[in-house]
């Protein structure tokens, strides 16, 4: 139930603006932690306008991969993994994460969490590049994702009150051929997911803006439904903000448009010089970190064995101690 | 004890000295040779009194009066079905009327007072008490069990006692020799003074000889631990008879689930059916019905999630919350 979930609870912000504070927040507490001493900050690391273009472009490539996996996915698998990619980046930085290893991984947690049994190699046979280390990348990434997200892991989405309100409107409305709104409901749904709507309103009030957005596609008006069967009578303040919601989503939605590839190069390169190398599997600092871990293993292995052996010696020497000291009685 | 003689056939312990007087129920002895004789066929007559016997239940005399034989005897089985115990009395004055009673039943019985009589009381003691009687029967013979172990426990315990103090006086014996052999060595190879020589060895040995006083106060505890262990032992083995009680929680009371919509209220379950909502829905096959599931509960939840939310509106108040 959504009005008492954590994604009300936590994950439902005022506006626009809120948004944009947090993710300047976490763009600063990067800065702020690896400037040592560099002068040109802007110019070194990424601004949040730079930040966000990246993003949207690395949307756009989830989209992508969502559309084209195979075997085909449901549409909840694709909205879950929007919703765990915002979340992600409201708090962490692109310097920090690189979206496009956090990318995979929330698809692939998005997968587990809606059901959608896909095992590791299935998965990364749908990934351009090297499958091993994206499996890798992916299994190590998983745990510190879910962590991030502090474990919020239910997401309602929109698409299961689309048919709760397609079913509402073929019993309760004169709208002839209720499914021929489908096409555009899945039209606004699709970009609602790279606008952040849905960090904005409650999945319901996305269905109905896509259910009215559709509807004026086809040139059919539904406003009597929402007025008089949806809502009811007395319900004038409730309404208005709702038209104001549906309002503001449709407008978001129009408002999206895909970045230049260019500037997403540029961006790139930058990102290269200025992102967290502890956390760059390609990086000199990454592997040997993990190298680490790996010898830490060996180690504690080492030690263990090596107390066993003490042991065992400790246990000779009592054992033939003993024997010593009866000997010279007999 | 030399006077002792079968009443039979005037056999002494001086002329037998294998002689085994036997007694019966009827407190008249024989010695073994005649009940031998008499019970060839395995029941007979008491010589001296008529009383018809079983050869299986002769017995050897333990005391020299035969008579008090049959006291014993005649308790026993009296006392098998007067079982009751001083908890079984509201005052100490019944229970002592009550265990005066007894006496009085073994008495009589013994010297043989009102016999009929008394086995009349007896029978009818028997029919009122009952159940108590079979209580109190089950309840000895638990006990009588647990003595058994506990004396087995004991008897282990001794062994192994025993077997430490053996070991000890060994090592003991050992040390001493060692003492010795030592001394000598010291005196034949030492080029010290021979006085100063034995005197350190006897302080040596003093010291030895503390220091084994000292630890031996450490086995006495552990003998006591032992036997205060017994007792851990004995209650511990009540309360495995008892069976643990699990103490239950509050009852479970159901809660109806409190929905909260935040959005126009949703149809009942009612109206799903009668409202045409499920004409909508693809009916379910009849392996889904098996499984559990059937069209409405998608459509309600469809219904309920398209609804619920609707009215949400984000307040500054909220924002700040996370």
């Amino acid at each position: 139930m959504f009005p008492t979930s954590t994604q009300k609870k936590h994950w439902m912000f005022t506006d626009e603006l809120e948004l944009q504070r947090l993710r300047e927040e976490a763009n600063q507490k990067f800065i702020a932690k690896h400037r040592n001493g560099i002068e040109d900050v802007d110019g070194y690391f990424l601004t949040i306008a730079e930040e966000r273009i990246f993003l949207k472009n690395y949307e756009l490539q989830m989209r992508d991969l969502c559309n084209k996996f195979n075997p085909a996915m449901p549409k909840a698998v694709i909205g879950t993994s929007f919703h765990y990619f915002k979340r992600f980046y409201l708090h962490n930085s692109v310097m920090d994460y690189h979206p496009k290893e956090i990318l995979v991984t929330c698809v692939y947690l998005a997968c587990k969490t809606e059901e959608f049994n896909v095992s590791i190699s299935q998965f990364v046979a749908n990934i351009r590049g090297d499958r091993d280390k994206a499996s890798d990348i992916i299994l190590n990434n998983e745990l510190l994702l879910m962590q991030l997200l502090n474990f919020h892991l239910t997401i309602h989405n929109p698409y299961r009150p689309v048919e709760g309100l397609l079913i509402d409107i073929k019993t309760r409305s004169q709208l002839a051929y209720p499914e021929r709104l489908r096409p555009g409901i899945d039209e606004l749904l699709e970009k609602v997911f790279l606008t952040d709507a849905c960090l904005l309103y409650a999945p319901s009030q996305l269905a109905l803006a896509a259910v009215l957005h559709a509807a004026s596609k086809i040139h059919e008006n539904l406003d009597a439904y929402v007025t008089e069967t949806l809502l009811g009578p007395n319900t004038q303040q409730r309404l208005v903000d709702l038209i104001e919601a549906v309002r503001k989503i449709r407008s978001m939605v129009k408002s999206v448009e895909a970045p230049a590839r260019e500037t997403v190069k540029i961006i790139e390169k930058k990102l290269e010089k200025c992102r967290n190398q502890e956390n760059n599997p390609n990086s000199q600092i990454y592997k040997q970190r993990m190298q680490e871990i790996l010898d830490e293993d060996d180690e504690k292995e080492m030690e263990r064995y090596k107390r066993l052996m003490q042991k065992h010696a400790q246990v000779d020497a009592q054992t033939l101690g003993i024997d010593r000291i009866s000997s010279p009685g007999n | 004890m030399d006077d002792q003689a079968c009443p039979r056939c005037k056999t002494t312990k001086y002329r037998n000295p294998s002689l085994k007087l036997m007694v019966n129920v009827c407190g008249h002895a024989l010695c073994e040779s005649c009940v031998d004789l008499l019970f060839l066929k395995g029941s007979g007559s008491c010589p001296e009194c008529d009383v018809p016997l079983r050869r299986s239940n002769f017995r050897v005399q333990l005391f020299e009066d035969p008579a008090v034989e049959k006291e014993v005897d005649i308790r026993k089985r009296v006392l098998k079905d007067f079982n009751k115990k001083e908890e079984d009395f509201s005052s100490l004055n019944e229970y002592n009327d009550y265990l005066e009673n007894v006496e009085t039943i073994i008495f009589n019985l013994t010297n043989n007072i009102d016999v009929m009589e008394t086995n009349k009381r007896i029978e009818q003691y028997k029919r009122d008490n009952r159940e108590l009687i079979l209580k109190n029967k089950i309840k000895i013979g638990r006990e009588e069990l647990e003595l058994e172990e506990l004396l087995e426990e004991e008897k282990h315990i001794d062994q192994i006692r025993k077997k430490e103090i053996v070991k000890e006086e060994l090592e003991l014996k050992r040390k001493k020799i060692k003492e010795k052999e030592d001394l000598i060595d010291e005196l034949m190879f030492s080029n010290q003074d021979a006085k100063k020589i034995v005197n350190e060895f006897a302080q040596i040995s003093q010291a030895a000889a503390k220091e084994m006083e000292s630890s031996k106060p450490t086995a006495p505890p552990r003998a006591s631990q032992f036997s205060t262990g017994i007792k851990f032992g004995r209650t511990s083995q009540q309360s495995a008879y008892h069976i643990p009680i699990i103490e239950d929680g509050p009852l479970y009371t159901y809660k109806e689930p409190e929905i909260v919509v935040d959005g126009p209220e949703p149809p009942v379950w009612s109206e799903i059916e009668t409202g045409r909502y499920i004409v909508h829905m693809r009916p379910e096959t009849v392996e889904e019905r098996a499984g559990g599931y059937t069209a409405n509960i998608a459509c309600m939840r469809a219904l309920q999630e398209a609804f619920m939310g609707l009215y949400h509106v984000s307040r500054p108040e909220q924002g700040q919350s996370s």
